[in-house]
């Protein structure tokens, strides 16, 4: 038997968040209370040949006011949200910045298309003439490095990990086996995507893309709506948290994660339904303690059947309420479920459950209480996220309120 | 509630490792190729692959339909082609273990772009067509960062933890840092680790305009990919695999305050080292990142300081200059190369290692540490 040890327990002390319903935390939550929309015709690219193109774009971003370190014009899009909501997330914990760079730091960083505003524009581009800067600062590792630059940190290891839609919820699994082995007593980590032509064009020829709104679990849901955005968690670990006195979100108490191993593209509800179980038995917990759970829930007709029929294969008596806030937030990709998780932390802190937006009727075959239209008030005290990619990637992400764990 | 997973703290070995590079696929053309101390860059087929440059590193007439059959390969580009196949030579080394149990099995694989070939020429195709949605549905998964893993799974039928990693010359590092966290953290029992570039016109060009690339933009460019077994001390006696070398840790740093890249990695490895309580005169194989100009300069230097220069009791493996620059497959491939090494007899005994230096034209820089096994109890 290999010798083994108790892992070491991990908070989430700070929220960066850039949202189409809000940025910073203050905003993020007053748009998940209140089942604010973030749909508006897409301005990002050309549009024109599309019969509908909404999305959840950002349109009131603005690198210069939120980036201090790191030079706008090095990074792309995506990695301005990454560096953005980083230094978000550090204020947002109340942690000084000299402070942190004198930790070890676990930087890890999920996303479906990495840099894609920039390979659109290459790809358009006759770029055998340049512009060079956009080759430079195009690679998925410059994701993770921008919050290296934005805020200074020398001793730090910085990942990408670019695991599609499920990229969010694995970048923060590393954190915590970091923080949970010892290797570091603080993790920056989430997950970011900007919006791009060839991922709208690819999920609307694929005939996935909604011609308005996302409606999760809805008879007459249409597919997805295509977001951006980022969303990175300040993680510690419990005894340097409380050593600082630090205001804690929540308690990461495990995850799962599992390969269908069979479509590249369609989810598979026996594998999904594993993943569930590995994380109730990674973070200790039980189908039971689970108050609800915040869904992949992407409003296609395909992963809202499987995930539910999953969600009800892994609980066997039944499931808590089960949300998505892709209806608020479309589908950002990479960042999608850091914004889940983060979500999860607020309704942890704040006594609620997000709502699923743009519901008029559950589809029979997809049965759940969803919580529709309006946020609903409930003690929350464990909470699971789930998030499903491409590749057959599940990731399950158990989040609890800290202090009901021991 | 019950107690949450444990932390694994028994010993880390890699067991078993293959590679499919400039030299051919497998690990005895690799082994070979190195040790003749011939180029595996060669003139490019400027038709086949126009762009910028006109040697690179290419794995020898490498197709899907080649190394894996005609059926099910019509659809995979060359970076999913590449790392199924570089995968499948570890998994004929482990198979038993694999099929005993899939779900215990995990796959970490690195990469730059992924298929920037596969993403651009979607871009393309939405500007190009009559309407920007007219994409080949049937090729859009190729687009997405993850799709090499995915398919390396469905393949191989590996369907533990499946993880895709990017971070640039330091990719193979991260995902061997990432492969070790899965384990500890009890999430598999094996795992299968490593990384893989294409040569491709897009990937060609955006590496040309990275101008840092090779030091001066005008290296060559190559490809290819390797991967490593990771497992416990314990599982790789009972498998009869017979560990190569113990993992004696990974470690990371970032140029900042003006730190350049020479003082930056000298902390590094000194940080390494010192965790793992090793002191330098013990490593007795380095394989430097070995990048041409000031960065390659920087990385001598601080190797110099902290172990001598290169000589008997220290040697130095230089693959870079026979496969090229292969960026994301980078360190992974120098890693293969030291093991290489150690399969001819060096760091044979439990106080010696090997040192795997990377640095990242992001201003990071890593290593990784690796112990002697001795013989076998």
């Amino acid at each position: 038997m290999d010798s083994a040890r108790e892992p070491r327990r991990v908070v989430v002390t700070g929220l960066g968040v850039v949202t189409s319903i809000g940025t910073g935390v203050g905003e993020f939550l007053t748009g998940l209370r209140s089942g604010r929309s973030g749909v508006k015709p897409i301005t990002s690219f050309e549009t024109a040949g599309y019969a509908h193109a909404n999305g959840c774009e950002i349109t009131d971003f603005d690198p210069a006011r939120r980036l201090h370190e790191a030079g706008a014009e090095e990074l792309g899009r995506a990695g301005q949200f990454s560096a953005a909501a980083a230094r978000m997330a550090v204020a947002d914990g109340a942690m000084p910045v000299r402070a942190l760079r004198e930790e070890r730091v676990l930087v890890s960083v999920g996303t479906t298309d990495g840099e894609s505003r920039d390979l659109d524009r290459l790809a358009i581009l006759d770029y055998q003439d340049g512009p060079a800067h956009l080759a430079r600062r195009s690679p998925a590792g410059r994701l993770s490095s921008a919050i290296v630059r934005e805020l200074g940190l020398s001793d730090v290891e910085a990942v990408t990990i670019p695991t599609a839609c499920a990229a969010g919820n694995y970048a923060i699994g590393h954190g915590m086996d970091a923080i949970r082995a010892g290797d570091v007593d603080v993790a920056l980590c989430g997950g970011v995507d900007a919006l791009c032509r060839k991922t709208y064009a690819g999920f609307y020829r694929l005939g996935a893309m909604a011609p308005e709104v996302c409606q999760p679990f809805d008879r007459d849901r249409k597919g997805i709506l295509v977001g951006e955005g980022a969303g990175i968690l300040l993680m510690e670990s419990l005894e340097h948290a409380l050593a600082r006195g630090a205001r804690i979100y929540a308690e990461l108490l495990g995850y799962g994660l599992t390969c269908d191993a069979l479509s590249p593209v369609a989810p598979d509800q026996d594998s999904l339904a594993r993943c569930m179980r590995l994380a109730h038995e990674n973070a200790g917990v039980k189908p039971t303690d689970i108050d609800f759970i915040s869904a992949h829930g992407t409003g296609t007709k395909a992963n809202d059947m499987t995930e539910v029929a999953a969600i009800r294969q892994a609980f066997t008596d039944a499931p808590p309420p089960t949300v998505s806030i892709k209806g608020m937030l479309g589908h950002a990709m990479g960042a999608a479920s850091a914004l889940g998780a983060a979500a999860c932390a607020l309704a942890i802190t704040e006594g609620f459950i997000p709502p699923t937006i743009n519901h008029r009727e559950t589809d029979p075959e997809c049965q759940v209480d969803c919580v529709p239209n309006q946020a609903r008030p409930a003690e929350v005290r464990v909470v699971q996220n789930n998030a499903l990619a491409f590749g057959g990637n599940n990731a399950v992400l158990i989040l609890g309120r800290y202090g009901t764990a021991a | 509630m019950s107690a949450p997973t444990a932390i694994a703290t028994g010993e880390l070995v890699l067991s078993a490792w293959s590679a499919v590079s400039p030299f051919g696929v497998g690990r005895e053309p690799f082994r070979e190729g190195l040790r003749s101390g011939r180029s595996g860059i060669a003139a490019l087929d400027a038709e086949a692959f126009p762009g910028p440059y006109t040697t690179a590193g290419l794995v020898p007439d490498f197709s899907a339909a080649k190394y894996l059959g005609r059926k099910g390969t019509r659809l995979m580009d060359r970076l999913t082609a590449l790392a199924v196949t570089a995968v499948g030579g570890l998994v004929e080394q482990c198979r038993d273990d694999l099929s005993a149990a899939p779900e215990r099995a995990g796959l970490v694989l690195g990469t730059g772009w992924a298929s920037v070939q596969s993403i651009m020429d979607t871009t393309r195709d939405s500007v190009n067509g009559e309407k920007p949605y007219h994409v080949d549905p049937a090729k859009f998964p190729n687009t997405v960062m993850n799709k090499a893993a995915g398919q390396s799974a469905i393949w191989h039928t590996i369907k533990g933890p499946n993880t895709t990693i990017s971070g640039d010359w330091l990719t193979g590092l991260l995902a061997l840092s990432y492969a070790t966290r899965l384990y500890r953290g009890g999430h598999c029992d094996l795992v299968l680790c490593g990384a893989v570039e294409e040569y491709s016109t897009q990937r060609a060009w955006l590496d040309w305009h990275s101008g840092e690339a090779g030091g001066d933009g005008a290296a060559a460019l190559g490809e290819g990919g390797a991967f490593v077994l990771l497992e416990s001390a314990e599982s790789a006696r009972r498998s009869g695999r017979g560990p190569l070398v113990r993992l004696a840790g990974t470690g990371f740093r970032s140029c900042q305050d003006g730190a350049g890249v020479r003082d930056t990695l000298e902390t590094c490895v000194r940080g390494t080292l010192r965790r793992a309580g090793v002191s330098p005169e013990q490593v007795r194989l380095i394989a430097p990142a070995d990048l041409p100009g000031p960065a390659g300069a920087a990385e001598d230097e601080a190797l110099t300081v902290v172990f001598g220069a290169d000589n008997a009791s220290c040697r130095r493996i230089h693959c870079r200059a026979q496969l090229g620059d292969t960026t994301a497959a980078a360190t992974v491939f120098q890693l293969a190369a030291a093991l290489a090494e150690v399969e001819r007899g060096a760091v044979h005994d439990t106080g010696e290692y090997a040192l795997v230096t990377g640095i990242g034209r992001d201003g990071m820089v890593g290593c990784a540490l690796l112990g002697g096994c001795g013989d076998p109890a």
